[in-house]
């Protein structure tokens, strides 16, 4: 009898004490952030600049709100395979969301909708996914972005002048859209002549040689609207090895280094610049906001810049236009 | 309800041993828990706060110190190379330049050394480079405002240096005029600038983090960011920061509640720059810490109260369980049935119970079953003295002699003897009755006395003396015409001489005694030692009336009382009854 009390006696003490051991264990996982929550950001390339931006703004985010941001990107933009293989990892990985900046418009929507099947939310960023199951779309409006190429020239040039427009792919979305901004804008000002509306192709060269043509078909040319990078540059080198900068005046899009020693150097007059960084970070605060079933815009604008030799150096856009500190 | 409620609180039994000890140890144990970990949890939550801004400020001194060092670096080089510049000679520009690639060697976090004349003109510069064509630096505010107050180290935020073509690093200036000694007449200024990469700054900041998203910030002076984890965020307006409110702070801490949120501001200056640094942790955060422990407390308490709800009811079962079945197996014993045998498992001290109620049970039966033998022993040697007085032999003797008498004409004998005969019969029934008066008893033995006197022929003489006071007194009732008989048949019959028998009856001490003297042939000591033998002798034989009569003396009234018998050889025998003094 006494023998038993004590086996039962013993028997309880081990269970109190395993008790606290396992309150103790379960307290002491909680500081190392086992428990915190996943989100995975996908982009079109992994080492592009404009999608470090996009990083920053996103692990900027992920540091405020304290949750883990995992980074991945194909090596090439167009690898929409390798991008749709991340993806599915990220779905297979358990991460609680998915920002997608989708390399194409189509064939990425089918992932995206079998994570948003598996209860992963997906916030769309950068360019728009042809799915209507995404939480919200957080990005550049390109009509928007062409509007403001537009305004920009009306200011820069006046409402009497000749002009070109270089866009850069007939028939892809953001590029007839920003076609569509531009001469939506323009056609307000019945003095504004558009001498010819060019295609580069997204090629630096085409650009540049299309560029060419163009002054010498229209030699009282007044100014050039650029609607990406690549036609920007194509078009400023262009116009500086023709020694024409200050009287052929560029609005260009985006900044990417080149571009900016352009401005420096005045061949182009200004920018149109959009927010990657804005693009991250709102991407990771709407996926946690989604994660908690919180309401997401469904279109979220990140506005537009307009940078000029004299405000590029301001500090409010220093970090806009060199967002990198090494 | 009520009434189930009220029923099942009857159930318990709130004084019941088992309740008692359970409520007792629960209560002394729940207290003393609560009182621990009242102590523990207010001395966790000051330590914790306390930890919690020791650590802040800790890590902001940290930081502090290694900006410092490095501002303090930019300082001395530019010192060096105020010392060591000595004009725009080519013997100084090749000392100056040797002097700053060593220099850039040791410290790589310098970008940028150069020295411009007041002019704007760069005298020398490391690392070298392509001049930036669009820029004219003495058109800058800060290449003005240097030579304004050639005093003071001009610090400049962070900003890109574009000094040169293709190189657009991120950097933070220091700034210096100084006025050239050089033995020229036209003593000239020159500006010395050093440019520290940025990324220093912010390795050092990035990284500090106080609970979870608290964070630290450099402004300057006029409140222009140096460095905020969220400076884009800020500048596009998606994010704010009280940085006016900073601005006007001198170092301490502060609550600060800002959009909706209760933060802990600190603020310390870093010297040099004049710059501030603030430190802003979130109060909910370091909260969370003392809540975790609140729950995890909670736990303990609640899993500890279990646990000892659980052991308390265990042991106070162990301990009441045996008492409880005691106490049934006790209450068959009150009813009537003492065959019971207890067989109590439990502790040591119920065991003994158990065995002690045991051993009283068995006693007490033993003590019943000898009252129900000796009641039915006094009934047989009551039976037994009656039947005595019907002895038949007797009967017909004392009848042979009332026949003799009346033949002989002696009336006056037939009258006494059928008187004495009547009486005697009527004390010996008594209606049934155990116990008659004492004087009862007398004249029970004087009748027998006047029969046997005239049967014997006048062979003995006899006289009863009695203190008129015993009369009144109850006794069993035929004691002493047994003995009589005796003295007569054994005692008087052999004597040759006419014998005397004497009956004194008188109390002594709170008893009655009974004294029947004779001065008959007496007894031999051996015959006396059997007479009140219980074991020896046959029925029909000496003393069987004498003894018949002790034993229900003694039967009735106790051992103490009984027959005590004295005798000489010729000399004569004297019995003595004893019994207790009773009242009616």
């Amino acid at each position: 009898m006494l023998r038993k009390m004590k086996g039962l006696i013993s028997l309880a003490l081990i269970l109190f004490i395993s008790a606290l051991l396992i309150a103790g264990c379960g307290r002491n996982t909680i500081p190392t952030g086992e428990n915190r929550k996943k989100i995975s950001v996908i982009v079109k390339m992994k080492d592009a600049s404009f999608f470090n931006v996009v990083r920053m703004g996103a692990e900027a985010a992920g540091k405020e709100f304290d949750v883990h941001v995992e980074f991945a990107g194909p090596d090439n933009e167009k690898d929409i395979e390798g991008q749709i293989k991340l993806v599915e990892e990220a779905v297979s990985g358990q991460y609680n969301a998915i920002v997608l900046a989708a390399g194409d418009y189509n064939k990425l929507a089918g992932a995206a909708e079998k994570a948003v099947n598996q209860n992963i939310p997906v916030i769309v960023i950068d360019s728009p996914l042809n799915s209507d199951r995404i939480k919200g779309f957080i990005g550049t409006d390109n009509v928007d972005a062409g509007s403001k190429l537009a305004e920009t020239l009306i200011k820069r040039v006046g409402t009497e002048c000749r002009i070109a427009v270089m866009n850069f792919m007939k028939g892809a979305a953001s590029s007839d859209l920003r076609e569509k901004g531009v001469f939506d804008t323009l056609n307000k000002y019945p003095d504004v002549h558009v001498v010819s509306n060019m295609y580069c192709n997204s090629d630096e060269s085409i650009a540049f040689e299309l560029t060419k043509k163009a002054i010498n078909d229209n030699r009282d040319l007044d100014a050039i609207v650029c609607t990406n990078a690549q036609s920007s540059v194509g078009v400023a080198r262009a116009i500086d090895t023709e020694k024409l900068s200050g009287k052929i005046k560029i609005i260009g899009l985006d900044s990417t280094p080149e571009e900016i020693s352009y401005v420096e150097k005045g061949v182009i007059e200004a920018l149109v610049i959009q927010n990657p960084f804005n693009m991250g970070y709102l991407g990771v605060r709407y996926a946690i906001d989604a994660i908690n079933n919180k309401s997401v815009p469904k279109l979220t604008n990140t506005g537009l810049t307009i940078i000029d030799k004299d405000n590029m150096y301001l500090p409010e856009n220093e970090k806009l236009v060199f967002p990198f500190t090494d | 309800m009520k009434h189930k409620t009220l029923s099942l609180f009857r159930k318990i039994k709130l004084n019941s041993i088992q309740s008692v000890i359970a409520l007792s140890f629960t209560s002394v144990i729940i207290f003393s828990m609560l009182i621990i970990s009242f102590a523990l949890y207010t001395m966790f939550s000051r330590n914790a706060e306390e930890r919690a801004a020791s650590s802040t400020q800790q890590i902001m001194n940290q930081v502090n110190i290694n900006l410092e060092a490095y501002l303090k670096g930019m300082v001395q080089i530019s010192d060096t190379i105020g010392t060591n510049f000595e004009g725009d000679t080519a013997e100084s520009k090749i000392n100056i330049s040797n002097l700053l690639e060593v220099t850039s060697k040791i410290r790589k976090d310098i970008v940028t050394m150069a020295v411009y004349k007041e002019s704007g003109d760069m005298i020398i510069s490391y690392p070298s480079g392509i001049l930036n064509k669009n820029i004219s630096v003495e058109e800058e505010d800060w290449f003005k405002s240097s030579f304004k107050n050639s005093i003071e180290y001009f610090f400049q935020p962070p900003h890109v240096q574009r000094i040169f073509e293709g190189r657009r690093p991120w950097v933070v200036s220091l700034c210096k005029a100084n006025s050239s000694y050089t033995d020229s007449e036209k003593p000239e200024n020159y500006l010395i600038m050093v440019d520290m990469n940025f990324s220093v700054i912010e390795q050092l900041c990035k990284d500090v983090t106080f609970g979870k998203t608290g964070y630290i910030y450099i402004i300057d002076s006029s409140g222009r960011i140096i460095y905020h984890p969220q400076q884009q965020l800020i500048y596009t307006g998606l994010k704010n920061e009280n940085i006016n409110d900073a601005v006007n702070r001198s170092p301490g801490s502060y609550f600060d509640k800002f959009q909706g949120k209760q933060r802990i501001m600190t603020v310390k200056n870093i010297s040099y720059a004049g710059w501030k640094m603030v430190g802003i942790s979130y109060v909910d955060e370091l909260e969370e810490n003392k809540r975790s422990f609140e729950r995890y407390l909670l736990l303990i308490i609640i899993i500890g109260v279990i646990f000892e709800i659980g052991a308390s009811i265990f042991i106070s079962r162990k301990v009441s369980q045996p008492i409880k079945r005691l106490e049934s197996q006790m209450k068959l014993v009150e009813s009537g049935n003492f065959s019971i045998q207890l067989d109590v498992k439990g502790e040591d001290e119920v065991k003994k119970l158990s065995k002690s109620f045991n051993l009283m049970v068995m006693r007490i039966k033993q003590l019943m079953d000898e009252v129900i033998l000796q009641q039915e022993e006094k009934r047989k040697s009551e039976f037994k003295a009656l039947q005595a007085q019907i002895n038949p032999h007797f009967l017909y003797n004392t009848l042979d002699s009332i026949i003799w008498m009346n033949e002989n004409g002696k009336y006056e004998g037939v009258t006494t003897m059928v008187g004495a005969l009547a009486r005697f019969f009527r004390v010996s029934i008594s209606k049934g009755k155990e116990f008659i008066r004492v004087g009862d008893e007398i004249e029970h033995a004087k009748s027998y006395l006047i029969i046997q006197n005239v049967r014997y022929k006048d062979r003995f003489e006899f006289f009863i003396e009695a203190e008129p006071d015993v009369l009144r007194y109850k006794t069993i009732k035929l004691i002493l015409q047994p003995i009589i008989e005796n003295a007569i048949y054994h005692g008087i019959n052999k004597l040759q001489e006419k014998g005397e028998i004497t009956i004194r009856v008188y109390t002594k001490e709170k008893r009655i005694i009974f004294s029947v003297s004779d001065n008959g042939y007496g007894i031999s000591p051996s015959a006396l030692k059997d007479i009140l033998d219980k074991e020896a002798q046959s029925e029909h034989s000496f003393g069987v009336g004498l003894k018949n009569v002790n034993e229900r003396i003694k039967l009735c009234y106790g051992n103490e009382y009984g027959i005590e018998i004295t005798s000489e050889l010729d000399v004569g025998t004297t019995v003595n009854i004893t019994i207790p003094l009773i009242d009616d």
